[in-house]
């Protein structure tokens, strides 16, 4: 099995709290625009949703802790494949396709959020404590 | 979400730990019988501890400890001239049932085995193989109890004729109709889950109301401590253990059994060493090469973009949650009702060993544990006002016709 891998490698950043520009703009600019990191040892995923805009959330997804880093980019987020539970780039939960009509349990479900902004020189995030999960 | 504490508590099971005292009343595959044709010991780690399969001096097959280097990794597989044997360690009784070495880890008398259809068929209508997944035995066990996911991590973006799908999980037609099972799991992906507790552990019912006025059932089942039995195709069901090598790695252990033909047990293997490295059973779509990921295939294709073998798929969900998922941080809903019982039984068990009241385990009741037969496992479809019989009925259809002993 020889096969090169389409996710991109992880991409650690270690850097004191606060702005730190973490990687180039033309990192995205790939076919599947999502690339993960691990910001002071916390395991993140960086993607572009169909806006356009950036998201970057905790890697696992809330349910039980699949690997988003796979996930469907679609519907203007990123979809967990393991039970198709959808989420918006702030990471709030949109959707959750097995659970009854009507539930309104994906309300309360959220990835943690790491802040993230597009400036002219990178893509820039703002950091928190490594210990701070 | 659970405690740090109780997730430690119901993960673990090394020789001193509660869970692992639980599942030491149990025996468990701890190697293929075509493991044993090449030159004997061979390496067994099993529950955290590391053995070696020997032939005793009465020319019967039992578990010994083996020396191991600190450091040894966990999946370890040294040729037989390198074993070693502790000859003061702890030695564990060996019993061979359809192409398993089952072992015993336990105190006092070994339980009886269960009269389950995958050790009652004939040798010619079960074939055994085995696969590693690098992670912890729960994980591994409560995907196969999740009866949702289907719809969603196995599912196929079109349907694939059913032609070349021998020995396949979910690649058949539904019983009693011409729709393809993927379509009705792609369909349909709100079932409704019932769960009973069972003298072996779990009956799980998964309902899909179709459109038609008929509901597809599918029953499946969680057989203490670590297995489950699930339909694979009309005419075999799967057996399969998630057997702990340690906290942070385990072996999928299969038993398929045919209600019709003989297997074709060639086909099988060829099929599954395809996909696996010998001597470890590794599957050769791993973490390391992404599991094979394809984007493109992934939008048009399958959910996952890893192929069409759900092996592969669930590896992948099992593995991407951690060496031991992190259970402090998830969010269970109501497809997850399953999950939620078994590790009440679970815990139940626990406390029940701690007060010395073996007897409470689910199979541990003496000879009433050879009475224990089925348990029923299988789809059928049947009109939505009258769901309940349609599965026994067919499953007394199935037993009726099948060449080896399956009445109930």
């Amino acid at each position: 099995m020889t096969q090169q891998t389409p996710i991109p490698a992880e991409e650690f950043i270690d850097a004191p709290t606060g702005w730190v520009r973490i990687l180039d703009r033309e990192a995205l600019e790939i076919a599947r625009p999502l690339i993960p990191v691990v910001l002071n040892g916390q395991r993140l995923v960086l993607f572009r949703d169909e806006e356009g805009e950036l998201g970057l959330i905790g890697r696992n997804c809330p349910h039980r802790g699949a690997d988003l880093c796979y996930g469907r980019l679609e519907n203007n987020g990123l979809r967990c494949p393991f039970h198709g539970w959808h989420f918006d780039r702030t990471g709030q939960c949109v959707e959750q396709p097995a659970e009854p009509k009507g539930s309104p349990m994906y309300k309360a479900i959220k990835v943690p959020m790491t802040p993230v902004e597009e400036r002219d020189d990178g893509i820039w995030a703002f950091l928190k404590d490594g210990d701070t999960t | 979400m659970i405690s740090q504490q109780l997730n430690d508590t119901i993960t673990r099971i090394g020789p001193k730990t509660e869970a692992g005292a639980v599942l030491r009343c149990y025996w468990h595959p701890a190697a293929l019988v075509e493991e044993l044709e090449s030159q004997l010991p061979i390496p067994v780690n099993l529950l955290g501890e590391r053995l070696a399969l020997v032939l005793d001096d009465a020319g019967d097959l039992r578990l010994v400890t083996r020396i191991s280097a600190i450091g040894e990794p966990a999946v370890f597989y040294p040729d037989s001239t390198e074993i070693k044997i502790e000859v003061t360690g702890p030695t564990y009784p060996v019993m061979v049932k359809k192409g398993i070495a089952f072992a015993y880890l336990g105190n006092g008398e070994a339980p009886e085995f269960p009269n389950f259809d995958c050790f009652r068929a004939d040798d010619t209508h079960v074939f055994a193989f085995k696969g590693l997944w690098e992670c912890n035995w729960l994980q591994a066990l409560e995907i196969g109890i999740d009866p949702a996911h289907a719809s969603f991590l196995h599912r196929f973006l079109k349907d694939d004729d059913q032609g070349s799908n021998y020995g396949k999980q979910f690649r058949d037609k539904v019983a009693q109709t011409s729709m393809p099972m993927t379509q009705v799991l792609r369909e349909y992906p709100r079932p409704d889950i019932n769960v009973e507790e069972t003298d072996y552990g779990l009956k799980i019912t998964a309902l899909r109301h179709m459109d038609n006025g008929q509901t597809h059932v599918r029953i499946t089942n969680q057989i203490f401590p670590e297995a489950i039995c699930i339909p694979m195709s009309r005419e075999m069901t799967i057996t399969q253990w998630h057997v702990p090598i340690d906290d942070e790695n385990c072996y999928w252990f299969t038993l398929f059994t045919s209600f019709k033909e003989p297997v074709n047990k060639e086909l099988m293997r060829a099929q599954r060493l395809k996909e696996h490295k010998l001597p470890t059973y590794a599957p050769l779509k791993n973490r390391e090469n992404s599991y094979g990921y394809n984007p493109q295939e992934q939008a048009d294709e399958t959910y996952t973009g890893m192929g069409m073998d759900i092996n592969v798929h669930d590896q992948w969900a099992v593995e991407g949650m951690g060496r031991i998922q992190n259970r402090t941080r998830e969010h269970l809903g109501r497809s997850d009702k399953a999950i939620i019982r078994y590790r009440r039984i679970l815990r139940q068990a626990i406390d029940a060993m701690g007060a010395g009241n073996r007897n409470a385990l689910p199979m541990q009741n003496g000879e009433k544990i050879k009475t224990i037969i089925g348990p029923l496992s299988n789809d059928a479809v049947a009109p939505t006002e009258n769901w309940s019989g349609a599965s026994h009925q067919a499953d007394l259809e199935r037993r009726a016709a099948c060449p080896w002993d399956a009445s109930v």
